[in-house]
């Protein structure tokens, strides 16, 4: 196994008296793409501000690519692409002339890179920033991170703002990066995202690192509520006992029910009635903490 | 235009306004000179000196430091343009561009993006800091574009060497106090507090020179002002005098570094 590409140690940030993170121990390898999800406020932003030696450790360090982010910080940002959680561009050039400006400064600006990065994306680079709207401006902020294949990327809830087709084209984006051998950090807050992307998560609330999982592991835990809709009235207690399956309430010709895991018992047994709609949903963060690490949220709260 | 570096972006930003006002610094004392011949042939300059020979010493002060002479060019430019709209327009493009520097960036929210480039900030500081000389440059030769026309075309008699020589110490009073707002700037990464501070320690510095002769035991103080670096020597007349030179450049190396100091070590807003 070589080295991670990015290691904290105890990496801890106190605003004042407001809490930042706190003791945050975090292994990214190579070649992966790591998810950093927590809800808002939970350390997200302040944890990725640290990689990038934009504010400092009050205790603890951070390492990429096996330098201190302070010390080595100029070596570390060469190698290194980043989009803002609260990205704020200059309003007064176009989006190519961030791109040139922001790769001169890097010394490796690569037009026909960028410019391919940003046809993708569907982005018209002659316009003034200012004129853009709130999701073109993402995908200005998303070019300039990609551009010039930065060995790690560092992403700040990069698919705020983009409707459901961009966000599809930026997976494959996201996709190139992990089959050119290259890295990615990227935080949120939406799970199914991050289960869409990512290898590994690290799931933080209130400045804790809770748990660090693969995603595979997440996804067999996976839990959704579903609603399913019959033809006719159910008699009550019905799948009470199908395996896996738990909250079952059944009302008239309605039921709704957690399920960890494959849904497969669940339908086999609903296949028995006459089955009309099933919709399923996500279960929120809070839940989701709530149900894997609830003592040690707990804890952490 | 391709963007290369701070400074090409700085120069890119400031441009337009720095324009306008180096059109506004070259018009105002190409008035005063082309009103000169106006006043000095007719009975007014007469009356106006009387007027001023009979002005109390501490009213006299005020307007300049350097003797009120209205009876040559020189003298009338020194009053008129040196020792006061000559000052007020060189420290507004100072101070504005100086207070713009960091602390812009980080009240827009665009320093995160700027400084995740493998960029050290002292650069960025002195990458900004060099287009806060350059455009102060600028309006100063702006001043003496607009002094030398109205001196060709009113004919007044001016030694044009000594007002380009007066005009590089008025430009370092214009960087030194740029110097002193980015430096706030640098700090504080507010804008505007940056702009008061440093206007307000510019007010105090004025009326230090101009006030302390006067004050009984408070000559001595005249000399910590960087208006008395600046005019005290009377560079129109006399040229520069290196050790007042000298001051108003360290006064603003010392908050350049300063300010890079005190920006690599903070953290920055986001």
């Amino acid at each position: 196994m070589s080295d991670p590409v990015i290691r904290t140690h105890g990496l801890t940030k106190h605003y004042g008296k407001s809490r930042g993170i706190v003791g945050l121990d975090l292994e990214v390898d190579p070649g992966e793409i790591f998810g950093y999800l927590g809800p808002n406020g939970a350390g997200k932003t302040t944890t990725i501000r640290l990689l990038l030696d934009l504010i400092r450790p009050t205790e603890g360090r951070a390492e990429v690519f096996g330098l201190d982010s302070h010390g080595g910080g100029l070596a570390i940002r060469h190698r290194v692409g980043y989009l803002p959680g609260e990205l704020r561009l200059y309003g007064s050039v176009s989006a190519l002339e961030l791109f040139s400006y922001f790769g001169h400064l890097r010394h490796r600006f690569d037009p026909a890179d960028t410019a391919r990065i940003a046809e993708a994306l569907d982005l018209d680079t002659t316009r003034e920033i200012r004129t853009l709207s709130h999701g073109n401006r993402q995908k200005v902020g998303l070019v300039q991170a990609l551009m010039g294949r930065p060995e790690i990327v560092i992403l700040d809830e990069p698919t705020q703002g983009l409707d459901p087709f961009v966000q599809q084209t930026f997976y494959r984006l996201l996709d190139e990066v992990r089959a050119d051998g290259r890295t990615v950090f990227m935080s949120s807050h939406v799970l199914p995202e991050i289960e869409r992307t990512c290898d590994r998560v690290a799931i933080v609330r209130e400045g804790r690192l809770l748990a660090v999982e693969r995603v595979a592991d997440l996804k067999a835990r996976a839990m959704r509520r579903l609603e399913l809709r019959f033809a006719a009235p159910l008699p009550a207690g019905s799948f009470a006992d199908v395996g896996g399956v738990r909250d079952v309430v059944v009302d008239g010709s309605t039921v709704t029910c957690t399920v960890a895991g494959p849904v497969a018992a669940l339908f086999r047994a609903a296949s028995a009635f006459d089955l009309v709609d099933v919709v399923s949903s996500e279960p929120g963060l809070e839940e989701i903490f709530l149900a894997y690490y609830g003592d040690a949220g707990d804890a952490a709260a | 235009m391709q963007l290369r570096s701070v400074l090409g972006k700085s120069i890119h930003d400031q441009w337009r306004a720095v324009l306008a006002w180096s059109l506004f610094a070259a018009v105002l004392p190409g008035i005063y000179v082309a009103l000169y011949p106006a006043l000095g042939t007719g009975s007014m300059m007469g009356t106006m000196q009387q007027f001023i020979d009979q002005m109390p010493e501490a009213f006299k002060a005020l307007f300049a430091a350097t003797g009120l002479d209205m009876s040559t060019a020189e003298g009338f430019l020194n009053i008129e343009l040196f020792g006061f709209v000559g000052p007020l327009m060189l420290l507004a493009i100072g101070i504005a561009l100086g207070a713009s520097a960091t602390a812009a960036e980080e009240e827009s929210g665009t320093a995160d993006l700027l400084l995740a480039n493998p960029i050290r900030r002292s650069r960025v500081v002195a990458e900004k800091a060099a287009a806060v000389v350059l455009w102060t440059a600028v309006v100063a030769a702006a001043v003496w574009v607009g002094v030398s026309l109205a001196t060709l075309v009113f004919g007044v008699q001016l030694r044009l060497d000594h007002v380009a020589v007066a005009l590089v110490s008025l430009a370092l009073l214009g960087i030194a106090f740029g110097g002193v707002a980015l430096l706030v700037g640098a700090i504080l990464a507010r804008r505007m507090a940056a702009i008061a501070i440093a206007t307000m320690l510019a007010v105090v510095a004025y009326f230090v020179n101009t006030l302390a002769p006067l004050v009984t035991g408070m000559a001595g103080w005249r000399v910590v002002s960087p208006f008395y670096w600046y005019i005290g020597n009377d560079p129109l007349r006399h040229g520069l005098e290196p050790a007042h030179v000298l001051a108003l450049v360290a006064m603003a190396g010392c908050c350049l570094v300063a300010a890079a100091v005190v920006w690599e070590r903070r953290d920055i807003h986001g």
